[in-house]
């Protein structure tokens, strides 16, 4: 009974803490895949698979690096899974219209077309440190690279993404 | 100490980054602090163009059924009374197993059963939708929740319309031929599961014992003339 009573508080901590992820994670999911259904189903489908392995998340405070871990696995599969079709950058936009117009202003609209145009390479990591406060370290941890390529990637984010939104780039250093 | 150069790049790579080199840079050049100014703008416009909205929904922990050692016998014994029955039953009414999964999955929705007159937003339901390749002409009626679930193994669309009785659900199934028109009644829902010729099957269910199953039907008529398979 007691067992029992502890491993529903222990459930709902899980629920509450998965609850609280999910407007973030799905936003992660979205910037990578630049598409709000696929963005969903990953999320939906890694909710799954961390409920399954809720155990193996010892410490709370690790709780966003894990199931970002899970996310950007999540969201792998899906490419072995089923090959998708390359598409054109543009049409990409025009899907998700409503998604990128649905910002306040202009401004903000041409910011989020330019950031679908930034590759995936450059794109995930800017997410990452601007979105989801990463540092970092914690970039190159979880894709896998050294700090200095990490701050070679997001240097040449921001490069391209002032370029692509008109930004004045006249000071902006050389590569 | 660092140059012009190396000041902006590191502040194009990480424009949090406050350490004592950066500063004393910035309090020095006035080219950089411009620069510096700037981006600081930039930064605060590139967050708010990530930060997309992302509707609330609620997270449920997956169905799963928990047996303990003195479920087993009794596990075993029904075990072999169902086979016999679900052998006849088989034969009898194809399609019944399908019934129970939908309405397992009804249950597992228990946020999508308010009834209300607010619509979903138009570009969740157009993304569910599209997601399978359909669309849905505007006189279904009010789509008050739209989610695209897995069941069996595809993603379906799952929609609730509201109704002069109060909520209905539908599922798209696309994935599951059905031979002929089947009612069901079982914890307590009330569906049907038509045929779509060409496009699997629709389920369609209420709550309560009380709903009318022409009524359903009459639902079930309704919603597969408004859908546009694409």
């Amino acid at each position: 009974m007691k067992e029992q009573l502890v491993g529903n508080r222990k459930r709902a901590r899980f629920q509450a803490l998965c609850q609280s992820m999910r407007p973030d994670l799905l936003r992660f999911a979205f910037w990578l895949s630049r598409d709000r259904a696929l963005a969903e189903d990953v999320v939906q489908e890694s909710m799954i698979r961390a409920w399954k392995a809720q155990d193996s998340l010892l410490d709370e405070a690790a709780a966003k690096p894990w199931f970002l871990t899970i996310i950007r696995r999540e969201y792998a599969r899906t490419f072995e899974r089923k090959r998708f079709p390359t598409v054109d950058v543009d049409e990409l936009i025009a899907a998700e219209d409503p998604e990128l117009s649905a910002a306040q202003d202009q401004d903000l609209a041409e910011l989020r077309a330019a950031l679908f145009k930034l590759p995936l390479e450059y794109r995930e990591p800017l997410v990452l440190q601007v979105l989801m406060g990463y540092s970092t370290a914690e970039i190159a941890r979880e894709l896998d690279l050294s700090n200095a390529a990490t701050l070679t990637r997001l240097f040449r984010a921001r490069k391209r993404l002032r370029a692509l939104c008109g930004e004045d780039t006249r000071l902006d250093p050389e590569e | 100490m660092i140059d012009c150069s190396q000041f902006r790049r590191a502040l194009l790579s990480d424009p949090r980054d406050t350490s004592a080199e950066l500063a004393a840079h910035r309090e020095t050049c006035h080219d950089c602090a411009q620069f510096a100014q700037q981006l600081q703008r930039f930064e605060g416009r590139l967050e708010r163009a990530l930060r997309v909205d992302a509707p609330v929904r609620q997270v449920r922990p997956p169905v799963r059924r928990v047996f303990d050692n003195r479920g087993w016998l009794a596990i075993a014994a029904s075990v072999l009374v169902a086979i016999v029955v679900a052998g006849g039953l088989w034969l009898a009414v194809p399609g019944s197993s399908l019934a129970a999964d939908v309405v397992t999955h009804m249950a597992g929705e228990p946020d999508a059963w308010q009834t209300t007159d607010v619509p979903v937003p138009g570009s969740d339901l157009r993304a569910v939708l599209e997601h399978s390749h359909l669309a849905l002409k505007p006189d279904v009626g009010v789509v008050s929740y739209a989610q695209s679930c897995v069941f069996r193994g595809h993603h379906v669309p799952h929609l609730v319309v509201q109704t002069a009785d109060g909520p209905v659900t539908v599922m798209v199934l696309v994935h599951e031929r059905v031979h002929m028109t089947t009612q069901f009644d079982e914890q307590g829902y009330r569906g049907v599961i038509v045929p779509v010729a060409g496009h699997g099957s629709l389920a369609v269910l209420a709550r309560g014992e009380a709903t009318d199953p022409k009524f359903i039907e009459q639902i079930a008529a309704r919603v597969e003339s408004s859908i546009i398979w694409n």
